[in-house]
């Protein structure tokens, strides 16, 4: 085995630094590491430097003047609204989200014969890019050929002279319809793997001891699924907080501002061209997550 | 402990309803992908099943047929006119090469990255997995501005040069999904014991020999998971495709533009629609297993 030798008296004499070696992190982190830090971190930087300028409206230059959008945030009633707004659309639909996916694991958790197949199905809207969703909805809910608003209609829940997206009361349950029916499945999933792992003996010792079922679910499926319902709700959260595709579909934040929210007002102030206010509004968001998610983290003190 | 046959057959009731609810959008739209324009736009009654099928927004969207062609086999020439805008073979043939080429690079990349966060301790590793966590909270609109002005400093659009608009596009769905295809696959090595592991290297084998011989394999499930979620997330992406492409158009951004100021055209939106929903099904049914664990990221280990 002449080679083997001289690989090793290869190796000794191009000795690569420990940290290049393969029992150091260094080289196994490195791309992950490397490309969030090109495409992640450095925009990052770039849209506070940003932020930090003044756009003039007529000469289209950018002036340096690093209060000036942050004040102008805090001071705009529709950033309250829209701040607003995204609260009501992620609190409602995180717990819908969860007690429909809780609800709907219990009841498909079963090894009987069509289950699998059930189970399957139920995946299904996962599948669905959110864009065609919220297409599949606005043409549901048209307000005068769409199959739910005649449905609503005809059973006097809904007047064709308000159609559920063109008013502003009913506009943002409309998008939140969309939302729910395809990130239910998810919880669905998450839910459904929580039970599977759920250890069989304190339901035994339950049911011995008389127990119903709901007290069953009350006092034992529930705190023991506490770990996995608390990610579940970070992960959903963090994503229905940046939620900009139903609302640019289904009404673009309208009508008027009723369904604008922190993301979707930095989308259209995008679109007019003001670069910096728009990075300052997305930045605001950001900051909202990091701030809301870290008190959550804390508070039910999730590990990853 | 067997429950009576009624409490059965009534669940089974239910368990079927609660999914039809839920199939309802999606049947709904198939149907309305093989409806004659008359059939869909009828403001008199809901048309449900009484209409004559027909595959023109089929011919339209995935065989690039214009519909002034299909007007005249058909003698039908209302609201016909202009070239077709609605051919997305070329859209298809995008979103593939996207979705495709973003799932190897981010399932490579998060397997090395999740490797060592699993097996290695070092400093500073849970401020590490925080921080690949955070990478998730960034809302895409934040670095939109920088992202495009980067894209143009280095040539990157795909209106300078089409590979490099494909590379700039699969670059950044492979960051949006790192975050998440780190934490499941570190949760699915985290299931391999450790002892798997010092076995292989007292026999000899390198960090990476062992890496690759022994605990890859031990993972396939896991990694084709994490694979599929990738592809389901690239495939269905929306703002950033949106943000930085022109010529090159994904499925999700191509449909949007099928909404017009002149009205919708609902056939075709529903067939590229349907079509696809299809290419994620499967895979996502080839692993829904793996799935169903990974997606709890660990949590249910104590």
């Amino acid at each position: 085995m002449s080679d083997t030798g001289v690989s090793t008296k290869q190796s000794r004499l191009f000795a690569l630094p420990k940290f290049l070696s393969g029992e150091h992190p260094f080289p196994w982190l490195l791309p992950a590491t490397a490309m969030m830090v090109v495409f992640g971190v450095y925009p990052l930087l770039y849209a506070i430097w940003i932020s930090m300028h003044k756009r003039n409206a007529a000469t289209r230059v950018n002036v340096w003047d690093p209060t000036y959008n942050w004040i102008r945030a805090l001071s705009d009633d529709r950033v309250w609204n829209a701040l607003f707004n995204t609260l009501t659309y992620t609190s409602l639909a995180l717990i819908i989200q969860l007690v429909l996916g809780m609800g709907i694991a219990l009841l498909l958790d079963s090894d009987r014969k069509g289950y699998g197949v059930l189970r399957a199905l139920m995946t299904l809207p996962l599948v669905v890019p959110p864009a065609v969703t919220a297409m599949m909805y606005l043409l549901m809910l048209d307000g005068s050929f769409g199959v739910l608003s005649r449905s609503l209609y005809a059973l006097h829940l809904l007047s064709p002279a308000k159609p559920i997206l063109a008013n502003s009361a009913t506009a943002l349950p409309g998008v939140l319809l969309a939302d729910i029916w395809q990130w239910t499945p998810f919880m669905v999933l998450i839910m459904m793997a929580g039970l599977r792992s759920l250890p069989k003996e304190p339901f035994e010792a339950a049911a011995i001891d008389g127990a119903t079922s709901i007290q069953a679910f009350f006092r034992l499926t529930l705190p023991l699924m506490s770990r996995v319902i608390a990610i579940a709700v970070l992960i959903r959260g963090i994503d229905l907080f940046r939620i900009f595709d139903y609302v640019k579909v289904m009404t673009d934040s309208g009508p008027g501002t009723a369904t604008e929210t922190l993301t979707s007002y930095s989308g259209r102030i995008y679109f007019s061209g003001e670069f910096p206010y728009a990075s300052t509004l997305a930045l605001l968001t950001l900051i909202f997550v990091i701030l809301i998610s870290t008190a959550f983290m804390k508070l039910f003190r999730v590990r990853l | 402990m067997e429950q009576p046959l009624l409490y059965r057959r009534l669940r089974d009731l239910v368990a079927i309803a609660v999914v039809a609810v839920f199939m309802f959008p999606i049947f709904w739209w198939a149907l309305t992908s093989i409806k004659p324009r008359h059939a869909i736009f009828n403001k008199d009654e809901v048309v449900v099943f009484n209409f004559e099928p027909t595959a023109i927004n089929y011919k339209v969207v995935l065989l690039g047929q214009s519909r002034s062609e299909i007007a005249i086999d058909s003698g039908n020439t209302f609201g016909v006119g202009g070239n077709s805008s609605y051919d997305s073979r070329q859209t298809i043939i995008d979103s593939m090469i996207i979705a495709v080429g973003s799932t190897i690079l981010t399932t490579f990349i998060a397997m090395l990255a999740s490797y060592a966060i699993s097996r290695m301790s070092f400093r500073g590793r849970n401020g590490y997995l925080n921080w690949v966590l955070g990478q998730r909270f960034m809302p895409p609109v934040a670095i939109i501005v920088p992202l495009v002005s980067m894209y143009k400093t280095l040539g990157m659009r795909d209106t300078d040069n089409l590979f490099m608009g494909y590379i700039g596009l699969i670059l950044m769905h492979a960051l949006i999904n790192l975050p998440i295809a780190i934490l499941l696959m570190k949760s699915f090595f985290d299931d391999v014991p450790k002892d798997v592991d010092e076995a292989a290297m007292i026999d000899g084998a390198t960090r990476w020999q062992t890496f690759r011989k022994v605990i890859m394999p031990m993972v396939r499930g896991g990694m084709a998971a994490t694979a599929v979620l990738c592809f389901i997330f690239s495939w269905t992406e929306f703002l950033l495709s949106l943000f930085l492409t022109t010529t090159i158009r994904t499925v999700p951004v191509k449909i949007t533009t099928f909404v017009t100021s002149t009205g919708s055209e609902w056939g075709f939106i529903s067939a590229l629609g349907t079509a696809a929903i299809i290419p994620g099904f499967i895979f996502i049914l080839l692993v829904q297993r793996h799935l169903v664990r990974g997606l709890t990221l660990g949590s249910l280990k104590e």
